[in-house]
């Protein structure tokens, strides 16, 4: 195996005299997860707006445990029929939760008054097996959910297996090819309407710029690309295909990161426009404001909130 | 052609069938029908124009009037930082920290 590598390093110094130190194909680095592939991109272009008050107070008893109250009012969406007209109906809900983060076993649980229960484990077994487990208890019959992963990290790969309940498989694989690339795949299998999915995933990521891109079975192709403009900004922008339904969404948008507040911002292509602002007012005490203005279905949502702790 | 226009002459008889003439000409009525089109295209471009400045100014107002705001704040925090550290100067080496 070794005796492979030496010709392709003096290969890539001969294509390319400006690379100025051999890269090393036995030593790099490990990948990002499969599901966190898009991570920089949907943490600038997903902001998660919401529409009514929102307060959460958070407890930590210990260095390790804390308990988290949290209260929200505000009108949450129905479907309905036709895709002009939104229903909102007025709910206010409160949320107790309890976490015991370890640095090697994480316990988060939810419960709220509407009667939902949220649990998430994670747990490393060993230095390269972890565990993450995920399930949610609604009071309809056939809402619950339950999905367990096992991930296995290697020196320059990592894979992971999953299973759900409604008899979902799924597995998925990403892999380091060069410092800077890296390409992965998954296929799952679902049980209840029964199909199965294979996709391929491309991830390139450099100091200043990330580029990643998405191809599923499913019709999904996603593409996105985000640049550090400074240290303090950055710029991303996305691109999402459906090509079974030829619906196409591209979306612009912006994060600023600075000293007392995080404003992002992001304009879609089918005319939302919509905005986050997290000022800190003191130590531990944070102020949010959404906004989401949505031209086409003349839909405008607008919240406001407090963070304790 | 009998006129059927009644206010249209200021001194009845030959006056008005001549200015009834004029107006029911045909050069008349392309320019009435021109004035009409000119009237709507125009109240149309009001129209879409109101719709697309208010569009632009309401997305000008959540996506860019935040920004600037908080950056301008963050500037005015540097520049007292600054001040407070060219007055203040370097801490002595034994004062509590």
């Amino acid at each position: 195996m070794a005796d492979l590598f030496p010709p392709l390093v003096t290969a890539q110094i001969d294509d390319k005299p400006k690379v100025d130190e051999k890269v090393d194909y036995s030593n790099l680095p490990c990948p990002v997860p499969y599901e966190e592939l898009h991570r920089e991109a949907y943490m600038s272009l997903k902001p998660d707006t919401f529409e009514g008050l929102r307060f959460d107070f958070t407890k930590g008893l210990n260095q390790k445990f804390g308990l988290c109250h949290s209260v929200m009012m505000g009108p949450t969406e129905v479907p309905s029929q036709s895709p002009d007209t939104v229903i909102k109906i007025p709910t206010a809900h409160y949320e107790f939760g309890a976490n015991y983060i370890d640095p090697k076993l994480m316990l988060v649980g939810r419960v709220m008054t509407d009667g939902r229960q949220s649990a998430r484990v994670r747990a490393d077994l060993t230095d390269k097996l972890m565990v993450k487990a995920n399930a949610q208890l609604a009071n309809e019959p056939h809402m619950s959910q339950a999905m367990f992963n096992f991930d296995y990290m290697g020196s320059d790969y990592r894979a992971q297996l999953q299973f759900g309940n409604n008899a979902l498989v799924g597995a998925n694989y990403i892999q380091s090819v060069t410092p800077r690339l890296s390409l992965g795949g998954e296929v799952f299998w679902v049980g209840v309407p029964r199909k199965s999915g294979i996709g391929y995933a491309a991830r390139y990521e450099t100091d200043k710029m990330v580029a990643s891109g998405q191809v599923a079975s499913t019709g999904l192709m996603a593409m996105n690309y985000v640049q550090k403009v400074s240290d303090k900004v950055s710029l991303a922008t996305d691109f999402m295909y459906n090509y079974f339904s030829r619906e196409a969404v591209a979306s612009v948008g912006y994060d600023y990161m600075l000293r007392q507040s995080r404003v992002r911002g992001k304009i879609d292509s089918n005319g939302v426009a919509s905005a986050l602002l997290e000022e800190r007012l003191s130590m531990g005490l944070n102020f949010l404001m959404s906004a989401e203005l949505d031209h086409k279905k003349k839909d405008y949502k607008f919240g406001f909130g407090l963070t304790v702790g | 052609m009998a006129t059927k226009r009644t206010g249209a002459g200021k001194s009845g008889g030959r006056d008005s069938s001549i200015l009834a003439k004029i107006a029911n000409h045909e050069i008349a009525n392309k320019g009435r029908r021109a004035a009409c089109d000119a009237v709507y295209v125009s109240k149309k471009l009001l129209r879409s124009t109101g719709k697309a400045a208010w569009i632009v100014g309401t997305s000008f107002l959540i996506l860019v009037v935040p920004l600037l705001i908080q950056a301008e704040r963050d500037q005015m925090l540097g520049e007292i930082e600054l001040q407070q550290a060219s007055i203040l100067g370097p801490p002595p080496p034994g004062a509590l920290q």
